[in-house]
């Protein structure tokens, strides 16, 4: 019920006890606001004038504003504690963001990532503050007011002492009945679920079948449909909330009884009998604000068990074993039988538990769009390169071309093994190094846009390039007309609520990105110009060339005629790089590459 | 804040429905009344009960009724609570299917056949998130509220029948605890919590930076700079919530002292006027104790009613939603077994809001057969030709006609003359049947089976365990984007159009896909006019006609293979295409 984790977290202890003793507190403010109160009222009963109970009432509301004085302090420390939590957790997990990278990312998700930083981290920060506290006084308060009756009344203590665990029983059976009635119509439950939104992201569809306006009246049926189940549901799950309820106010009533036979028979006296009726409802109070509270931080349960998960995802932290040098043209890299797959932990494994909560009001599920599929194995890749040589990667969709630029680019970490690349002479395990990303520039088929200016964006390599080498830049990449005609030119906001820009001025800027990082040799380019049409890859391809001129180039393409500018070429099928050579010895003897590049050719005017 | 004053008395999107739903609505409140009342009463008769006894009555019997009765709201208090939530939840459902059905009809109107998925989705996830707003508007706020504003009126008129002065005061403190102190603390927050909101943006944007951009921050070397990214804002966003989290919990020790005070005053009320004789102050404990089960309809309403500034963005958005105005000239029919020519005459058309034309003075012929490709960089208007053809958008100028009818004058008809193949197909979440027969009802299995072969999906639909009644979900995995397009073109091809248009169908696919996909697609739509807006030269050879755009113009228009003879531009590009230079 409870994650264990939850007690290893950072000043846990402290707060415990902390809390332990707010609520002992606590429950000694409710036993002196129902002592008064009885008090107060026997005084009325027996008619005496206010001025003598005036002083119980006193102490009375002393008592109870000391009670929710002590929530209200109660309130501000768990949020300072529960912040504090959520500061560390956040911290951490973009420690684990920068170290892990694109591996951790395209695993987990990006939204799904940007969610559990931002909306997760306050569900978790409502899920601390609230959960503690209630646990804490569910394990205090209930049994310093029960040993208080029992030292006014031992049958009014005993019913109840064994009301309690009564509770407990019936509320786990109704619960336990409620998950399997949940879970036997779960799939039927969240199809109709998703329906809506289904709808909505078909809508095109459905408007070029003619089909759209018939929709609306299925969207609403289904609807109604979902809703039926969701009651047939509740009517089960919120049974534990009625046995709370009927418990409690049975004992009340039975107590009430008894008290009352007590009285006549003249065994009791009234004081004692009503300090146990005030009391009774506060004994049982914690039991039902857990109950209550348990449903509303199911969703931060989930983010945190989520985010420990992610803590534990293996990251290899940037390592500092490559000596600092700079890629010549002399410069030799080798591959040594290197192979690679995704097998730390599944991805299902970060998806959101999306059977825990049972509410009629259910958040959206979260759609994976960014679910890159990658080709999950690479085997036995053996290259030597020297200087600045170009090299192309082709192969079919899913063969593992991004998978090898990234294991290259240090992103993913390969088997481990002393000698997976020889740098210079230089053995390295794996490529995750300072010296060696220092000299990599990465261009994707969708360069990523930072929600800033222009001029940031172009600098992000090298913040401190002259106003002059971006002019320099700006030229080379064909981007000075676009950016002059900007009203604020390079100050132009653009990314994530800024001015949107097109695909091929996207690459154009990522492009000259690479012509300021002037001291980066060697460069990743991934499907550059998968996306964008005819002519501006020809207006891109001289830019590109230039800057191909003295580095070293590796570049995964479909489309053929940049090989024309490769000096060497590695074919890659099923993870393993199948052929490798000279483009032009490969159109003669590869088999594969012939296999690919064939077909195209009939297409021929 | 919104720039845009909202105001509630053209509010449409929160208040027909409470009237729509209002006997449901009001079941649920007067369950909910009677809850609290059984609450009280349960514990008025416990207080009466034990006073009584304590008077040594004769026998038994003396305090036979009140024990009967508290037994009775005893039982009913939990029952009750559980009708109402029952009631509440049905109530909020049904009222959600009503508004998610509203919510379609207006994204059905803003909506286009063709367009980018990609753009909408995020769109798409804003509105329903909007509607689960507006359903704890309802539940969290609005009910609540009102029946804690019952449960006060009743409290008042109860105690009015025995003491005037006293229900006075309780008045003036209610008031004090459900309506000024929840609107005060209302008021006071909005500043701090749209200053929480804005900050909460931007740290999504800057997360989103952080994310997305991992790779590049990582080569870049520059860890303290990503560190740094949100800082500021974490700290400031960190300070604003201490505030106004400081306040709320101030607010509701305010509203717990209220409501103590509400106790003192019944003691000192009780004590005055019910203790004129014995039988009447054996009800002093019953009245007091009565109050305090109370609480839980009082207390809560201070920040149910503060819980508007997280849905008031919701309902702004909803009631912002508009529908396009369109107005379709008169319908006309068309047999789409004799629909010829497809001209467009001279369209010019700028968006809304946007200074210059995406499309300026286009015209394009197509007889009936006759194919043409659009080819230009991604926001050139290329989506937008194919939209003002369907006549999802009106030319400012110019016409598209089919057969010289304006295709404006055709929108009855359209899914019997015009299909469209698009660049990510879309499946629902259902059978591949179902799938199929959506885009023509009378389809039979067999027929299906028919067309499948066409598209060669045949052989893998048969090796599917259930065939065509896979559903896609199941299936969804096994399906590569090569054989989502082609069952798209099955149903393109149920669907049976004269005209088809083509939205980048082979956009992400390898060349290899791609040119098998062209050569199938072009080859079972030999008869179909066709427009299609690609983005490279494959598979140019099967058009009558290449256009190429830029800012909105054509910049080279003609047939390819006379293009590829006499233009150098187009020859250059072609060569390049192919790999040749």
């Amino acid at each position: 019920m409870i994650d264990k984790r939850l007690f290893k977290l950072p000043k846990a202890k402290i707060m415990l006890a902390m809390l332990a003793g707010l609520m002992f507190l606590q429950a000694f403010a409710i036993l002196g606001q129902g002592i008064f109160l009885a008090r107060a009222i026997v005084g009325s009963w027996k008619r005496q004038s206010f001025a003598n109970i005036a002083e119980d009432v006193l102490t009375f509301l002393i008592f109870y504003l000391l009670r929710q004085g002590i929530n209200w302090f109660q309130k501000w420390y768990m949020n300072r504690y529960a912040n504090q939590t959520t500061a560390l957790l956040r911290q951490q997990l973009l420690n684990k963001t920068y170290n892990g990278g694109i591996a951790l990312v395209s695993r987990i998700g990006t939204g799904n990532l940007v969610s559990t930083l931002l909306d997760g981290m306050d569900e978790i920060s409502n899920y601390l503050s609230l959960i503690f506290p209630k646990l804490i006084a569910l394990a205090i308060v209930p049994w310093v007011i029960l040993i208080y009756i029992f030292t006014l009344n031992a049958l009014s203590g005993w019913i109840l002492l064994l009301v309690f665990p009564l509770l407990i029983l019936f509320m786990i059976i109704l619960g336990t009945a409620a998950q399997s009635k949940a879970s036997k119509q779960y799939a039927g439950y969240i199809k109709l679920q998703n329906h809506f939104v289904d709808a909505l992201r078909g809508l095109s569809t459905l408007k070029v079948l003619g089909l759209a306006k018939k929709y609306g009246n299925i969207v609403y049926k289904n609807s109604e449909n979902y809703r039926k189940k969701t009651m047939g549901v509740l009517r089960v799950a919120i049974l534990s909330t009625f046995t709370l309820d009927f418990f409690t106010t049975l004992s009340i009533a039975m107590i009430a009884m008894f008290l009352g036979i007590g009285l006549i028979n003249g065994n009791l006296l009234l004081y004692p009998s009503l300090v146990i009726l005030i009391l009774s409802p506060e004994y049982f109070l914690p039991i039902r604000d857990f109950g209550n509270d348990f449903h509303a931080t199911l969703n931060g349960k989930n983010a945190l068990g989520q985010i420990f998960d992610i803590l534990v995802f293996p990251t290899t932290p940037q390592e500092n074993q490559l000596s600092s040098f700079t890629w010549n043209k002399d410069s030799v890299f080798i591959a040594n039988n290197v192979s690679f797959n995704y097998s730390h932990i599944d991805q299902d494994h970060f998806s959101v538990n999306k059977n825990a909560k049972m509410s009629a009001v259910v958040k959206k599920e979260q759609t994976s769009a960014d679910k890159t599929h990658t080709a999950d194995e690479l085997r036995n890749v053996n290259l030597k390169l020297t200087g600045f040589q170009k090299v192309g990667i082709i192969g079919p969709t899913g063969a593992g071309k991004t998978t090898l630029m990234r294991i290259l680019a240090g992103f993913l970490t390969p088997h481990l093994k002393e000698d997976n690349f020889t740098i210079n002479g230089q053995n390295l395990a794996q490529l995750n190094q300072k010296n060696w990303q220092n000299q990599i520039t990465y261009i994707p088929q969708d360069p990523f846009m930072f929600a800033t200016s222009i001029k940031e964006n172009l600098t992000f390599y090298n913040p401190n390039a002259s106003q002059k080498e971006i002019d320099t830049a700006l030229k080379a990449t064909d981007l000075n007309n676009f950016v002059a005609s900007l009203k604020d030119g390079l100050n132009t906001r653009i990314g994530e609520n800024g001015r949107g820009i097109s695909g091929g001025q996207k690459q154009r800027i990522a492009l000259a990105r690479a012509f300021l990082a002037k001291d980066r040799k060697i460069l990743f380019f991934d499907e550059p110009t998968a996306h964008l049409d005819i002519e501006t890859e020809y207006e891109l391809k001289e830019p590109m060339k230039k800057l191909m001129e003295n580095h070293l180039v590796f570049f995964t393409t479909h489309r053929l005629h940049w090989l024309n500018d490769m000096d060497w070429c590695l074919v890659i099928e099923n993870g393993e790089i199948v052929e490798q050579g000279a483009p032009s010895d490969l159109a003669k003897n590869g088999t594969l590459f012939k296999k690919l590049t064939q077909p195209l050719k009939e297409d021929l005017l | 804040m919104m720039n845009k004053k909202f105001s509630w008395k053209h509010e449409h999107w929160v208040k027909p429905y409470l009237a729509k739903y209002k006997w449901n609505f009001l079941l649920a409140i007067f369950l909910g009344i009677i809850m609290f009342f059984c609450g009280g009463a349960l514990m008025f008769y416990a207080g009466y009960t034990i006073d009584k006894a304590a008077t040594r009555p004769e026998n038994i019997l003396m305090i036979y009724v009140p024990i009967v009765l508290m037994r009775a709201v005893g039982i009913g208090r939990p029952l009750f609570r559980y009708l109402e939530r029952l009631v509440s939840h049905n109530w909020i459902l049904r009222v959600t299917s009503s508004l998610r059905r509203r919510l379609f009809y207006i994204a059905e109107k803003n909506t286009s056949a063709v367009g980018s998925a990609f753009q909408t989705g995020s769109i798409l996830s804003l509105l329903t998130d909007d509607i689960g707003h507006l359903q704890n508007l309802y539940l969290r706020t609005i009910f609540p509220a009102i029946l804690s504003y019952l449960v006060g009126f009743i409290v008042i008129i109860l105690i009015g029948l025995f003491s005037w002065p006293l229900a006075g005061i309780i008045a003036i403190l209610l008031i004090m605890e459900l309506i000024l102190v929840p609107f005060f603390s209302l008021l006071k927050q909005t500043s701090v919590r749209s200053k929480e909101k804005k900050e909460k943006a931007q740290l999504y944007t800057e997360f989103t930076d952080q994310v997305l951009g991992a790779g590049d921050w990582k080569i870049s070397g520059r860890k303290d700079a990503f560190f740094n990214q949100t800082k500021t804002t974490l700290k400031s966003l960190g300070k604003h919530e201490k505030k106004s989290g400081k306040f709320d919990w101030a607010r509701d020790f305010v509203l717990e002292f209220i409501f103590g005070l509400m106790a003192v005053a019944i003691l000192y009320f009780t004590n005055k006027n019910l203790t004129y004789n014995q039988e009447a102050a054996n009800y002093v404990g019953a009245v007091v104790l009565a109050l305090f089960p109370l609480s839980d309809a009082f207390i809560p309403v201070g920040q149910g009613i503060e819980e508007w500034h997280t849905y008031s963005d919701s309902v702004k958005h909803l009631n912002e939603l508009t529908v396009p105005e369109n107005h379709l000239p008169h319908q006309e029919y068309l047999n789409p077994v004799f629909a010829g020519t497809l001209k467009a005459t001279d369209i010019s058309f700028t968006y809304p809001g946007e200074d210059y034309p995406i499309i300026q003075n286009f015209s394009l012929t197509l007889k009936r057969g006759q194919k043409a490709a659009l080819i230009g960089p991604s926001g050139a208007g290329k989506s937008t030709i194919l939209q003002l053809v369907l006549g999802d958008l009106k030319p400012n100028t110019g016409t598209v006609t089919l057969d010289k009818i304006n295709v404006l004058s055709l929108q009855k008809e359209r899914s019997k003359l015009f299909s469209v193949l698009n660049q990510e197909p879309f499946l629902f979440n259902t059978t591949i049947y179902e799938n199929l027969k959506m885009a023509n009802p009378d389809a039979t299995a067999d027929q299906m089976m028919e067309i499948l072969e066409k598209v060669q999906l045949a052989d893998f639909i048969n090796s599917l365990p259930k065939k065509l009644d896979t559903e896609v979900a199941e299936a969804g995995a096994r399906f590569s984007g090569g054989q989502k397009e082609r069952l798209s073109l099955a149903r393109v091809l149920l669907q049976d159009t004269p005209i088809v248009l083509l939205d980048e169908p082979t956009v992400g696919l390898d060349p290899l896909t791609e040119q098998k996909l062209l050569n199938l697609v072009f080859d079972v739509l030999k008869k179909k006019t066709v427009v299609w807006v690609t983005h490279h030269l494959q598979g140019v050879k099967y058009m009558n006609e290449v256009l190429f755009f830029k800012d909105g113009k054509v910049t080279m228009q003609g047939n390819p293979y006379e293009l590829f003879e006499h233009n150098e531009h187009f020859h250059q590009l072609y060569l390049m295409d192919q790999g040749l230079i």
